[in-house]
């Protein structure tokens, strides 16, 4: 494996009960590029993310993180974490915390920096995602977006080798997409390693490397998001994508 | 002498001893409180049963019951307390069985979205606890916290059973020297209403002080 692939992920399987999530997915990522993943809700992609960092436990199949093969028992999954930055739909931003602290507390309690080192860095990272005037506030004090900004600022702060995205902008209003979106094209154009589970077409199509299909468990499409998105060789593909463009697009005509 | 000045030195001495037993009992029962909350939300089987059974028991027995078993029936296993103590340590565990309840409740009040944020930054179990979960929980707690330690206050007049000099006790014996009950007991009622007062207040404060936008008690 290569220098150049940060992720590496080989027949991935998860089952809940009775219920199989996952069938099988097998992808890589190579440093510096922006993968899209997309599909109908319920295909698997949420627990795909959750398996890759481990917070869920695949029944089977295989991870490597920058050479390292996280899914080995003997691994230490605290260690593997910290390389990974997740952004979550629901931001989960720690409500005691304000946002300074919210990105310096990963650095203070889990790669012990001193304070004063750990809040350097968090301001600086609420400076890259336009917020160090907000530092003060806590997660009740801020917008929807906002928060989601300081959430990736979190991520990034502990300074990870990818970042996942789980549809970072679903629980958003329409009208603060926009700023959280902006930062996440940044960071993209930036070469910052990212998975990101999205439906928006739109950042997919302007810093997307590479689109992953996801249905009912599998990949069953992939390409350059353009091709993914425009000219989908299966049927669900094509009808998941209509559906898409229906409601962005169609409300527009 | 007359009847004023010794009864209040007499009375002062007691409340000096209610006031030890209080300055003891009001942090350890705090600390158990949690503890025990702890212990049963993410101790493994083991410790979530010894916690949970403890929990029960304390919560099953009458506080006088718990009291006279340290003091009267441990000494039979060999565990010897003296009366002051064995009166802490009964008020202790009975207070703490109480405020874990309050705790515990509070913990799994917490969205499950802190604590995958808390794993998802590489934090271990006890770091995600002491960082993230506690100080939150402890917050949403709080008021039922304070509602046991003011039944701590109040309760702890029990300890005459075993013979500790503290408030209560001191006024029931000099009640039986000088049966003077109306000056006597009420005197002493105030004492505890105004220490029941004061501590209402310094929570209330804290309360305050630990307020955070977005985090008032559901």
């Amino acid at each position: 494996m290569s220098d150049d692939i940060v992720l590496k992920v080989e027949d991935l399987h998860k089952n809940y009960g009775n219920v199989t999530v996952l069938k099988g997915v097998s992808f890589e990522v190579r440093r510096g590029e922006t993968k899209i993943i997309c599909g109908p809700s319920g295909s698997g992609k949420s627990t795909l993310l959750r398996c890759l960092n481990l917070i869920t436990r695949p029944d089977k199949g295989r991870i490597w993180l920058e050479r390292e093969e996280i899914t080995n028992r003997n691994i230490n999954i605290n260690k593997v974490r910290q390389k990974i930055g997740f952004v979550f739909q629901e931001f989960n931003l720690f409500n005691h915390l304000t946002a300074l602290r919210n990105v310096s507390v990963g650095l203070e309690v889990v790669k012990k920096m001193n304070k004063d080192e750990a809040r350097k860095i968090a301001l600086e990272m609420l400076k890259k995602v336009g917020l160090e005037e907000h530092a003060h506030k806590y997660p009740a004090e801020l917008s929807g977006g906002q928060k989601q900004r300081v959430a990736i600022a979190r991520a990034l702060a502990m300074n990870p080798a990818i970042i996942f995205y789980d549809e970072p902008t679903s629980a958003l209003d329409p009208q603060l997409i926009g700023e959280v979106l902006e930062v996440m094209k940044a960071l993209a154009r930036e070469k910052v390693t990212s998975i990101v589970v999205t439906h928006e077409m739109g950042f997919a199509l302007s810093v997307g490397d590479e689109m992953l299909f996801m249905y009912d468990g599998k990949i069953i499409e992939r390409g350059i998001p353009q091709e993914v998105i425009q000219n989908p060789r299966c049927e669900e593909a094509r009808r998941f994508f209509q559906r898409i463009n229906e409601l962005y697009v169609g409300k527009r005509r | 002498m007359s009847f004023w000045e010794s009864f209040i030195s007499y009375l002062l001495q007691g409340w000096v001893a209610t006031l030890e037993i209080l300055a003891i009992s009001i942090p350890l029962s705090i600390l158990l409180g949690l503890s025990l909350a702890v212990a049963r939300v993410y101790g493994n089987w083991l410790i979530s049963l010894i916690a949970g059974g403890f929990v029960a028991l304390l919560r099953g027995l009458p506080l006088v019951v718990t009291l006279l078993i340290v003091f009267f029936a441990l000494p039979k296993l060999g565990i010897y307390f003296s009366p002051f103590w064995a009166a802490v340590i009964a008020f202790i565990m009975c207070s703490g069985a109480y405020q874990s309840e309050y705790v515990r409740g509070a913990i799994r009040s917490i969205d499950v979205g802190q604590s995958l944020a808390a794993q998802a930054l590489g934090m271990t179990k006890i770091q995600e606890v002491i960082y993230i979960i506690l100080p939150q929980a402890f917050r949403r707690a709080l008021p039922g916290i304070t509602n046991e330690i003011i039944y701590l206050i109040l309760y702890s007049s029990l300890a005459y059973l075993v013979g500790v000099q503290e408030l209560f006790s001191i006024a029931k014996h000099f009640n039986s020297l000088q049966f003077r009950p109306i000056e006597i007991f009420s005197t002493t009622a105030l004492i505890y209403a105004f220490m029941a007062t004061i501590a209402t207040l310094f929570f209330r404060k804290l309360e305050n002080k630990l307020k955070i936008p977005g985090l008032e008690t559901i």
